[in-house]
């Protein structure tokens, strides 16, 4: 019966939630849900991590490619991410290239680990001029259910801080390249920045904060994506996106500034538990 | 190859690593003699006639009608059905529905180099043998003017993808609730001589489409079987093989498939259980709720009675 | 109260003819040009019930699409919704296209900018104008409002911010590099009182313009 109602009066079934201050899930207003992470599951990439955000789950696969460097940046190498959004992960998304929203949340996620400098470039700089690595993170989501820039960020972390380079020796004079996979070095990972999705939905008298907002909160709170991503890395912020939705006022703000701290150093937890665990195994 | 606009690239020259590894080029012999150990045992621990174990589970993808995934070992897959759709961009009524099916690989699915984004024939040629091979167990007749999109996703490609595909889907879709004559499964071997790979991986399939000799048995098989109904639903097979060796791994393929579908069936069954339970819990939660709005109802009406007098 | 510099503006309103609405706008050497069109008539799979539908169009100079735009036009589309009365029109679309002229820095809050102007002189009803100014922070940490193009290059940070010319509330915002939480709460005040001077110059334009007529 609820299912019809829900499917009859979208707006109206949320707002009755909302009014008995409980989301449709049952969580509160602040409480964000559980994150579970699986690290180097698919043995085809370089490192992967597979993680699930309530019921949205976002795979990262990692491929190590060699190129040469740009003229113009000889000593740095490439961090190429894209995000995938299936068809089969919901049916807001069709088949053939990436629809207008993929493109932007694939933005998203490249400057948030663009503008963390969580990976200094110019370690990937195997030979200036000549040799460089390039790193291809491809996410992909596998169920969306709200949030996917959260769980973007954390697989792709995860995965980078699992991720070594195997060593590269370079003859100068025959310029032949030689992989040895045996001797790898990890990449060193600066700084762990976790983004927090917020979703503003427009009641009177004041606005409603959802963190960490499912599909469906984030339709109610206009139109498909969060409102609002804080991305903080130890200390700092490296982004803090607002579009769409209502309006924010100062101290709402602020609020939501306190959850994505708490968040993170929750998130910086998870991550590293599952990294320690990963490598006993 | 045009520049993608829709996607970050990277530079246009750059190759794989594991092109500069040293074992990166090795010839058909040296290949062949690593297959087999010297107690007939496959470079995975497996007897020749031994399948990889499956790990199976429906309801994978929460915002789909039906789903499922489907591990076995190193090929993991992960299959979603949505409800039926009207047909878009159709002048005609048709009388019977359609199935559209699309197979993806991810771009970190191959051992070898990343694949592109691009849908190559390899994916084309894998959405329709899907198409073909679940077509025949949809009762199709039964929503005339829709379709059903079926999107199958390999995540890790090792080997018999196209088997693991059509587990994959048919188990989704019965998963969906879409009218079904029949589940169906498949499985695939590989033939390299008078060896025959049951449940190949990726480099025995690999070798068995590349065998330099055309005189000696070579080849992939896949089939599909619709197991209730005893009836093959599809039979794909690459290479070059004599009549002899075709009949024979047909009833091989047949007992692989037969041994699959009880995980499938015990599958579905629970799910079936576990819905029949929550609709339980359901009406009794509602039940009570009512019983409790009608009491309320009862004093509130009785309070109204009292003031009144 | 802080004496808050801009970078010279400079506006024409309708400058093209077969568009309902248009403004060409300058922000110190960085120039875009908007047009809007509409409300009308759009396929059935694109309308919505409850709202008229913004498509917007974000044109480099380069004419290459690119994922970066794809981004661009999302912040101005979202920036221009909350600003529209769509519900005054459902079932309907309306188009804006922007297309860059010269980039030198602040390109788009120059774009916003110029949408909002647009939108003002197409006559689609609006619930506030909308102002966008950026900031960026300098090597020594220090705040520069409308920074010039070389400051904004050489910056640590540069933010972004659009407020509603009503309450002053927080429209949109975006940013580039790492702050801190300090910096963050003093550019945003600090962009907020500037916003003043930015709906101060689109009344002097609107009123001008109303003079022409």
């Amino acid at each position: 019966m609820t299912e019809v109602y829900k499917h009859i009066h979208p707006s109206k079934y949320f707002n009755d939630y909302i009014n008995q201050d409980v989301r449709p899930d049952g969580r509160d207003f602040d409480q964000q849900r559980d994150v579970i992470i699986n690290i180097n599951g698919i043995t085809s990439a370089d490192a992967s991590a597979i993680v699930k955000c309530g019921n949205t789950t976002v795979v990262c696969g990692i491929k190590l490619e060699l190129a040469r460097p740009k003229a113009e940046e000889p000593d740095i190498g490439f961090l190429i991410s894209n995000v995938e959004l299936l068809p089969l992960c919901s049916s807001k998304f069709r088949p053939g290239p990436p629809s207008d929203y993929a493109q932007v949340i694939s933005n998203i996620v490249s400057d948030i680990v663009i503008n963390s400098k969580c990976v200094d470039l110019k370690d990937l700089c195997v030979v200036t001029d000549k040799l460089a690595w390039v790193i291809y993170c491809d996410l992909v989501c596998l169920d969306y259910d709200g949030s996917i820039v959260d769980a973007c960020i954390i697989a792709l972390i995860t995965s980078l801080k699992t991720l070594s380079l195997p060593t590269v020796t370079y003859d100068n004079e025959t310029e032949e390249v030689k992989v040895d996979t045996g001797v790898k070095i990890p990449l060193q990972v600066h700084g762990l920045p976790v983004a927090t999705s917020f979703g503003i939905y427009h009641k009177l008298p004041r606005n409603i904060i959802l963190a960490d907002p499912s599909a469906y909160e984030e339709e109610m709170c206009g139109g498909i994506g969060a409102n609002l991503i804080v991305c903080w890395n130890k200390g700092l912020f490296c982004g803090i996106q607002k579009f769409g939705g209502c309006n924010l006022s100062t101290e709402d703000e602020k609020r939501t500034i306190s959850l994505a701290k708490q968040r993170c150093k929750l998130v910086e937890q998870v991550i590293e538990t599952c990294i320690k665990n990963g490598e006993v195994k | 190859m045009p520049l993608d606009y829709k996607r970050f690239n990277g530079p246009e020259d750059s190759v794989s690593y594991k092109r500069f590894t040293a074992d990166y080029l090795k010839s058909y012999d040296e290949l062949h003699s690593e297959l087999i150990d010297e107690t007939g045992h496959r470079k995975d621990g497996r007897a020749m006639d031994e399948a990889r174990p499956m790990y199976v589970r429906g309801n994978f993808v929460s915002q789909a009608k039906g789903s499922s995934y489907i591990e076995m070992r190193g090929t993991k897959v992960v299959c979603s059905v949505f409800d039926p759709r009207e047909i878009v961009h159709q002048n005609e009524f048709s009388t019977v529905g359609l199935l559209f099916c699309e197979v993806k690989f991810a771009p970190f699915a191959c051992k070898r180099q990343r694949q592109s984004h691009v849908p190559d024939s390899e994916e084309k040629a894998l959405s329709v043998a899907l198409r073909k091979a679940v077509g025949p167990t949809v009762c199709c007749q039964l929503f005339a003017n829709f379709q059903i999109d079926i999107f199958v996703y390999i995540i890790e490609s090792d080997g018999s993808c196209l088997a693991a595909a059509i587990t994959a889907a048919g188990l989704a879709l019965a998963n969906a609730a879409v009218p079904m004559f029949d589940v169906v499964t498949a499985s695939s071997v590989a033939i390299i001589g008078d060896k025959i790979f049951i449940d190949p991986t990726e480099d025995e399939e690999h070798l068995a489409m590349i065998s330099p000799d055309t005189n000696t048995n070579h080849g992939v098989i896949t089939m599909a079987r619709l197991n209730g109904l005893m009836q093959i639903a599809d039979f794909r097979q690459i290479g070059s093989l004599d009549i002899e060796c075709i009949l024979k791994v047909t009833d091989i393929l047949e007992q692989e498939c037969q041994k699959v579908f009880p995980k499938i069936q015990k599958t579905l069954v629970g799910y079936v259980k576990n819905g029949i339970m929550e609709q339980k819990r359901l009406s009794e939660e509602g039940k009570a709720r009512e019983a409790k709005l009608k009491d309320k109802m009862l004093e509130w009406r009785s309070s109204i009675v009292n003031n009144s007098v | 109260m802080q004496d808050f510099k801009l970078k010279p503006m400079k506006c024409e309103l309708n400058y093209l003819s077969k568009s309902d609405g248009s403004a060409i706008l300058s922000q110190g050497d960085t120039v875009v040009l908007a047009s809007v069109n509409g409300p009308m008539d759009i396929k059935t799979v694109n309308q919505s019930i409850e709202k008229a539908t913004l498509e917007v169009l974000f044109c480099s100079k380069e004419g290459k699409p690119s994922v970066a735009d794809r981004y661009k036009e999302n912040i101005i589309r979202h920036t221009c919704e909350t600003a529209i009365l769509g519900c005054l029109y459902p079932r309907t679309g309306i188009t804006l296209t922007i297309q860059e002229l010269e980039n030198y820095g602040g390109l788009l809050t120059c774009a916003v900018n110029c949408a909002c102007l647009a939108l003002i002189n197409s006559g689609v009803g609006m619930r506030h104008a909308v102002a966008a100014l950026s900031c960026c922070v300098d090597g020594a940490g220090e705040l520069v409002l409308e920074p010039t193009h070389a400051q904004a290059t050489a910056a640590r940070a540069r933010l972004h911010f659009v407020f509603d010319s009503r309450e002053k509330s927080l429209v949109t915002g975006f940013t580039e590099g790492t702050f801190s939480e300090g910096t963050y709460e003093e550019a945003l005040a600090r962009c907020r009182a500037a916003s003043d001077l930015v709906f101060a110059f689109y009344r002097d334009i609107v009123s001008n313009y109303c003079h022409v007529i």
